[in-house]
Protein backbone atom coordinates (compact mmCIF):
# COMPACT_ATOMS: atom_id res chain seq x y z
CA UNK A 1 0.00 0.00 0.00
CA UNK A 2 2.62 2.59 1.04
CA UNK A 3 4.55 1.44 -2.23
CA UNK A 4 1.89 2.69 -4.47
CA UNK A 5 3.10 6.34 -4.52
CA UNK A 6 6.70 5.21 -5.23
CA UNK A 7 5.07 3.15 -8.05
CA UNK A 8 3.05 5.83 -9.69
CA UNK A 9 6.02 8.01 -9.09
CA UNK A 10 8.38 5.53 -11.06
CA UNK A 11 5.73 5.38 -13.76
CA UNK A 12 5.90 9.14 -14.38
CA UNK A 13 9.00 9.02 -14.53
CA UNK A 14 9.24 6.58 -16.95
CA UNK A 15 6.93 7.87 -19.18
CA UNK A 16 8.19 11.54 -19.35
CA UNK A 17 11.42 9.45 -20.48
CA UNK A 18 9.94 7.46 -23.08
CA UNK A 19 8.91 10.76 -23.99
CA UNK A 20 11.84 12.53 -24.17
CA UNK A 21 13.18 9.77 -25.80
CA UNK A 22 10.45 10.19 -28.79
CA UNK A 23 10.75 13.97 -28.87
CA UNK A 24 14.60 13.82 -29.31
CA UNK A 25 14.24 10.54 -32.09
CA UNK A 26 11.69 13.04 -33.77
CA UNK A 27 14.24 15.98 -33.15
CA UNK A 28 11.63 18.35 -31.75
CA UNK A 29 13.63 19.02 -29.07
CA UNK A 30 15.53 21.65 -29.84
CA UNK A 31 14.88 24.91 -28.27
CA UNK A 32 15.35 27.58 -31.19
CA UNK A 33 18.05 29.78 -29.61
CA UNK A 34 21.82 30.36 -30.23
CA UNK A 35 24.00 28.75 -28.08
CA UNK A 36 26.26 31.56 -27.68
CA UNK A 37 25.20 35.57 -29.24
CA UNK A 38 28.33 37.46 -29.77
CA UNK A 39 28.58 41.10 -30.92
CA UNK A 40 30.42 42.15 -33.70
CA UNK A 41 30.58 43.61 -37.05
CA UNK A 42 28.89 41.60 -40.32
CA UNK A 43 31.15 38.89 -41.01
CA UNK A 44 29.22 38.03 -44.71
CA UNK A 45 31.55 39.47 -47.54
CA UNK A 46 30.06 36.80 -50.22
CA UNK A 47 26.01 37.70 -49.14
CA UNK A 48 27.12 41.44 -50.48
CA UNK A 49 28.78 40.57 -53.71
CA UNK A 50 25.57 38.56 -54.64
CA UNK A 51 22.98 41.42 -53.12
CA UNK A 52 25.23 43.71 -55.72
CA UNK A 53 25.08 40.91 -58.77
CA UNK A 54 21.24 41.05 -58.05
CA UNK A 55 20.68 44.59 -58.55
CA UNK A 56 23.09 44.84 -61.77
CA UNK A 57 20.56 42.53 -63.48
CA UNK A 58 17.56 43.87 -62.07
CA UNK A 59 18.25 47.58 -63.62
CA UNK A 60 17.31 46.89 -67.31
CA UNK A 61 14.71 44.01 -66.60
CA UNK A 62 11.43 45.00 -68.02
CA UNK A 63 9.38 42.07 -67.32
CA UNK A 64 8.11 43.45 -63.85
CA UNK A 65 7.90 47.06 -64.95
CA UNK A 66 5.58 46.45 -67.86
CA UNK A 67 2.60 46.01 -65.21
CA UNK A 68 2.57 49.86 -64.85
CA UNK A 69 3.19 51.36 -68.67
CA UNK A 70 -0.16 52.63 -69.84
CA UNK A 71 -1.41 50.21 -73.12
CA UNK A 72 -4.27 50.51 -74.88
CA UNK A 73 -6.95 48.32 -73.85
CA UNK A 74 -8.87 47.45 -76.95
CA UNK A 75 -8.41 48.44 -80.61
CA UNK A 76 -9.69 51.92 -82.07
CA UNK A 77 -13.02 51.50 -84.13
CA UNK A 78 -12.79 53.21 -87.66
CA UNK A 79 -15.60 55.41 -86.52
CA UNK A 80 -14.23 56.69 -83.58
CA UNK A 81 -10.74 57.45 -85.43
CA UNK A 82 -13.13 59.17 -88.00
CA UNK A 83 -14.61 61.58 -85.46
CA UNK A 84 -11.39 62.23 -84.07
CA UNK A 85 -9.08 62.98 -87.07
CA UNK A 86 -12.53 65.17 -88.45
CA UNK A 87 -12.94 66.94 -85.60
CA UNK A 88 -13.60 70.82 -85.98
CA UNK A 89 -10.21 71.83 -84.80
CA UNK A 90 -8.41 69.52 -87.52
CA UNK A 91 -10.32 70.84 -90.16
CA UNK A 92 -9.21 73.38 -92.85
CA UNK A 93 -10.56 77.07 -91.94
CA UNK A 94 -12.30 78.62 -94.58
CA UNK A 95 -11.38 82.61 -95.36
CA UNK A 96 -13.27 85.18 -96.32
CA UNK A 97 -11.44 87.86 -95.92
CA UNK A 98 -9.98 87.48 -99.56
CA UNK A 99 -10.79 90.57 -102.37
CA UNK A 100 -9.31 91.55 -105.43
CA UNK A 101 -7.50 94.49 -105.68
CA UNK A 102 -9.26 97.68 -107.02
CA UNK A 103 -6.20 98.21 -108.62
CA UNK A 104 -4.27 95.46 -110.52
CA UNK A 105 -7.03 92.74 -109.90
CA UNK A 106 -4.96 90.36 -108.07
CA UNK A 107 -6.48 88.59 -105.00
CA UNK A 108 -5.40 89.94 -101.54
CA UNK A 109 -6.12 90.11 -98.19
CA UNK A 110 -8.24 92.61 -96.36
CA UNK A 111 -5.69 94.41 -93.85
CA UNK A 112 -2.49 93.35 -95.97
CA UNK A 113 -1.32 95.15 -99.08
CA UNK A 114 -1.87 94.12 -102.56
CA UNK A 115 1.78 92.33 -103.16
CA UNK A 116 1.34 92.69 -107.46
CA UNK A 117 1.62 96.51 -105.91
CA UNK A 118 3.93 96.37 -104.24
CA UNK A 119 6.17 94.86 -106.19
CA UNK A 120 5.79 97.25 -108.47
CA UNK A 121 6.36 100.00 -106.25
CA UNK A 122 9.67 98.18 -105.05
CA UNK A 123 10.78 98.04 -108.63
CA UNK A 124 10.50 101.70 -109.12
CA UNK A 125 11.87 102.72 -105.42
CA UNK A 126 14.96 100.28 -106.46
CA UNK A 127 15.41 102.27 -109.23
CA UNK A 128 15.53 105.60 -107.79
CA UNK A 129 17.86 104.07 -105.45
CA UNK A 130 20.31 103.00 -108.15
CA UNK A 131 20.09 106.11 -109.45
CA UNK A 132 20.76 108.07 -105.59
CA UNK A 133 24.06 106.01 -105.53
CA UNK A 134 25.09 106.56 -108.45
CA UNK A 135 24.30 110.70 -107.27
CA UNK A 136 26.36 110.47 -104.29
CA UNK A 137 29.27 107.96 -105.31
CA UNK A 138 29.93 106.23 -102.09
CA UNK A 139 29.26 105.38 -98.55
CA UNK A 140 28.05 107.15 -95.91
CA UNK A 141 27.52 110.42 -97.85
CA UNK A 142 23.82 111.20 -97.03
CA UNK A 143 22.85 114.62 -97.72
CA UNK A 144 21.56 117.34 -95.90
CA UNK A 145 18.74 117.79 -98.07
CA UNK A 146 15.48 116.74 -99.36
CA UNK A 147 15.36 114.73 -102.12
CA UNK A 148 12.63 114.84 -105.32
CA UNK A 149 12.14 112.55 -108.02
CA UNK A 150 11.94 114.04 -111.27
CA UNK A 151 11.07 111.92 -114.44
CA UNK A 152 11.28 113.23 -118.35
CA UNK A 153 10.46 116.37 -119.22
CA UNK A 154 9.28 117.59 -115.51
CA UNK A 155 11.14 120.75 -114.01
CA UNK A 156 11.81 121.66 -110.83
CA UNK A 157 9.05 123.49 -108.63
CA UNK A 158 8.82 126.03 -106.57
CA UNK A 159 8.78 123.75 -103.77
CA UNK A 160 11.97 121.74 -104.94
CA UNK A 161 14.26 124.48 -105.13
CA UNK A 162 16.81 123.93 -102.37
CA UNK A 163 15.86 119.35 -102.65
CA UNK A 164 18.53 117.34 -104.26
CA UNK A 165 16.98 116.35 -107.83
CA UNK A 166 17.17 112.73 -108.78
CA UNK A 167 16.31 112.46 -112.58
CA UNK A 168 14.68 109.03 -114.21
CA UNK A 169 14.83 108.61 -117.79
CA UNK A 170 11.35 107.43 -118.15
CA UNK A 171 7.65 109.01 -118.45
CA UNK A 172 5.96 109.74 -114.83
CA UNK A 173 3.63 106.00 -113.87
CA UNK A 174 0.30 106.93 -113.20
CA UNK A 175 0.22 105.52 -110.27
CA UNK A 176 3.24 108.18 -108.97
CA UNK A 177 1.56 111.13 -108.93
CA UNK A 178 3.40 114.53 -107.18
CA UNK B 1 -0.25 92.94 -50.24
CA UNK B 2 1.26 91.44 -53.30
CA UNK B 3 1.41 87.58 -52.84
CA UNK B 4 3.59 87.05 -56.32
CA UNK B 5 6.76 88.07 -57.57
CA UNK B 6 6.39 91.34 -59.95
CA UNK B 7 8.80 89.24 -62.29
CA UNK B 8 6.69 86.54 -63.12
CA UNK B 9 3.45 88.45 -63.94
CA UNK B 10 3.77 90.34 -67.78
CA UNK B 11 0.81 92.87 -67.16
CA UNK B 12 1.04 96.11 -69.02
CA UNK B 13 4.44 95.21 -70.24
CA UNK B 14 4.60 96.81 -74.06
CA UNK B 15 8.09 95.81 -75.15
CA UNK B 16 8.85 92.67 -76.70
CA UNK B 17 11.19 90.43 -76.03
CA UNK B 18 13.69 90.09 -79.22
CA UNK B 19 16.66 88.69 -79.95
CA UNK B 20 19.19 87.03 -77.63
CA UNK B 21 18.34 89.54 -74.23
CA UNK B 22 17.53 93.22 -74.00
CA UNK B 23 20.73 94.32 -74.69
CA UNK B 24 20.69 92.37 -78.39
CA UNK B 25 16.76 93.46 -78.31
CA UNK B 26 18.53 97.25 -78.39
CA UNK B 27 21.12 96.67 -81.09
CA UNK B 28 18.97 95.26 -83.55
CA UNK B 29 16.32 98.22 -83.03
CA UNK B 30 19.10 100.65 -83.29
CA UNK B 31 20.15 99.05 -86.55
CA UNK B 32 16.63 99.19 -88.06
CA UNK B 33 16.05 102.29 -86.69
CA UNK B 34 19.42 103.67 -88.91
CA UNK B 35 18.40 102.14 -91.89
CA UNK B 36 15.11 103.56 -91.25
CA UNK B 37 16.83 107.06 -91.86
CA UNK B 38 19.03 106.49 -94.40
CA UNK B 39 16.41 104.82 -97.09
CA UNK B 40 12.73 105.92 -95.53
CA UNK B 41 11.05 102.72 -95.81
CA UNK B 42 12.10 99.46 -95.08
CA UNK B 43 10.65 95.79 -94.92
CA UNK B 44 11.17 93.47 -92.01
CA UNK B 45 8.70 91.28 -89.62
CA UNK B 46 5.49 93.07 -88.74
CA UNK B 47 7.51 92.65 -84.40
CA UNK B 48 10.03 94.45 -85.31
CA UNK B 49 8.51 97.61 -87.63
CA UNK B 50 5.85 97.44 -84.90
CA UNK B 51 9.19 98.08 -81.98
CA UNK B 52 10.61 100.16 -84.59
CA UNK B 53 7.41 102.41 -84.99
CA UNK B 54 8.18 103.69 -80.97
CA UNK B 55 11.54 104.89 -81.28
CA UNK B 56 11.63 106.35 -84.59
CA UNK B 57 8.82 108.78 -83.38
CA UNK B 58 10.89 109.22 -79.99
CA UNK B 59 13.70 110.14 -82.26
CA UNK B 60 12.03 112.70 -84.34
CA UNK B 61 10.72 114.55 -81.10
CA UNK B 62 14.64 114.60 -79.89
CA UNK B 63 14.91 116.06 -83.12
CA UNK B 64 12.84 118.67 -82.55
CA UNK B 65 14.16 119.97 -79.93
CA UNK B 66 17.04 121.04 -82.05
CA UNK B 67 20.74 120.46 -83.12
CA UNK B 68 22.24 122.42 -80.01
CA UNK B 69 20.12 120.57 -77.09
CA UNK B 70 22.57 118.19 -75.57
CA UNK B 71 20.21 115.26 -74.64
CA UNK B 72 18.94 115.70 -78.27
CA UNK B 73 22.49 115.44 -79.42
CA UNK B 74 23.58 111.84 -77.39
CA UNK B 75 20.02 110.15 -78.39
CA UNK B 76 21.26 110.72 -81.89
CA UNK B 77 24.44 109.91 -81.95
CA UNK B 78 23.70 106.82 -80.02
CA UNK B 79 20.76 105.82 -82.36
CA UNK B 80 22.46 106.40 -85.23
CA UNK B 81 25.13 104.35 -85.76
CA UNK B 82 26.37 105.71 -89.30
CA UNK B 83 27.08 109.34 -88.44
CA UNK B 84 26.18 111.18 -91.23
CA UNK B 85 23.02 110.32 -90.61
CA UNK B 86 22.75 112.81 -87.73
CA UNK B 87 22.75 116.02 -89.57
CA UNK B 88 19.95 114.49 -92.11
CA UNK B 89 18.12 114.00 -88.96
CA UNK B 90 18.13 117.32 -87.69
CA UNK B 91 18.06 119.41 -91.32
CA UNK B 92 15.65 117.30 -93.08
CA UNK B 93 13.44 115.35 -90.55
CA UNK B 94 12.58 117.62 -87.99
CA UNK B 95 11.64 120.15 -90.44
CA UNK B 96 9.87 117.97 -92.28
CA UNK B 97 7.36 116.97 -89.49
CA UNK B 98 7.47 120.59 -87.69
CA UNK B 99 3.77 120.55 -88.27
CA UNK B 100 2.98 117.23 -87.12
CA UNK B 101 2.59 116.58 -83.60
CA UNK B 102 2.42 112.42 -83.82
CA UNK B 103 2.30 109.89 -86.64
CA UNK B 104 5.68 110.47 -88.38
CA UNK B 105 6.04 106.86 -89.82
CA UNK B 106 3.48 104.55 -91.89
CA UNK B 107 3.40 100.69 -91.32
CA UNK B 108 1.61 98.70 -93.51
CA UNK B 109 1.49 94.60 -93.45
CA UNK B 110 2.76 92.79 -96.81
CA UNK B 111 2.15 89.16 -97.84
CA UNK B 112 4.36 86.99 -95.95
CA UNK B 113 7.74 86.20 -96.59
CA UNK B 114 8.43 83.38 -99.62
CA UNK B 115 10.85 81.55 -97.53
CA UNK B 116 10.30 78.35 -95.81
CA UNK B 117 9.37 80.22 -92.50
CA UNK B 118 6.08 82.22 -94.05
CA UNK B 119 7.20 85.26 -91.58
CA UNK B 120 4.53 88.14 -91.08
CA UNK B 121 6.46 91.13 -93.05
CA UNK B 122 5.65 94.97 -92.94
CA UNK B 123 6.92 98.16 -94.92
CA UNK B 124 7.76 100.93 -92.33
CA UNK B 125 8.03 104.08 -93.61
CA UNK B 126 8.69 108.27 -92.71
CA UNK B 127 5.54 110.41 -94.60
CA UNK B 128 6.64 112.60 -97.12
CA UNK B 129 9.33 110.45 -98.21
CA UNK B 130 10.88 111.12 -102.25
CA UNK B 131 9.38 107.41 -103.20
CA UNK B 132 5.91 106.68 -104.93
CA UNK B 133 3.53 106.24 -102.15
CA UNK B 134 2.79 103.05 -101.05
CA UNK B 135 -0.81 103.05 -101.27
CA UNK B 136 -1.20 105.33 -104.49
CA UNK B 137 -4.52 108.35 -104.15
CA UNK B 138 -6.48 107.48 -106.74
CA UNK B 139 -8.40 110.37 -109.37
CA UNK B 140 -11.38 110.44 -109.77
CA UNK B 141 -12.04 110.01 -113.40
CA UNK B 142 -13.31 113.41 -115.68
CA UNK B 143 -14.65 111.52 -118.01
CA UNK B 144 -17.05 109.27 -116.80
CA UNK B 145 -20.88 110.13 -117.27
CA UNK B 146 -21.64 110.98 -113.93
CA UNK B 147 -18.66 113.01 -113.84
CA UNK B 148 -19.47 115.31 -116.77
CA UNK B 149 -22.91 115.87 -116.10
CA UNK B 150 -22.13 117.13 -112.41
CA UNK B 151 -19.01 119.14 -114.24
CA UNK B 152 -22.53 120.87 -115.96
CA UNK B 153 -24.44 121.47 -113.44
CA UNK B 154 -21.60 122.94 -111.68
CA UNK B 155 -20.85 125.46 -114.67
CA UNK B 156 -24.54 126.24 -115.10
CA UNK B 157 -24.80 127.08 -111.17
CA UNK B 158 -21.46 129.26 -111.57
CA UNK B 159 -23.52 130.86 -114.30
CA UNK B 160 -26.73 131.78 -112.47
CA UNK B 161 -24.88 132.97 -109.98
CA UNK B 162 -22.54 134.98 -111.67
CA UNK B 163 -25.61 136.82 -113.84
CA UNK B 164 -27.71 137.53 -110.22
CA UNK B 165 -24.83 139.17 -108.76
Amino acid sequence: MINLTALVQSLRRSLLHIESRLLQAAGLDRQLAPALAVNGPSLLPQLDKEEEVEQQQHHPGLSDSILWMAAPKKRRTIEVNRTRRRSDSKLLKVKNNIEPCPECGHLKQKHVMCGFCYAKVCRETALIRQQIKEMEGGPLRAPTVETVVLYEGETPSEQDKDKRIVERSRKRPAWFSQ
Amino acid sequence: MRLTLRALISHGRVARKMGLGPESRINMLRNLLTGLVRHERIETTTARADEVRFYAEKLVDYAKRGDTDEKAMKMASFWLTEKDLVPKLFNVLAPRFETHSKGYTRMARLPNRDNLDRAKMAVLEYKGNPFPPLYPVKKDNELTLINQLLRGYREDRAQQLATKA
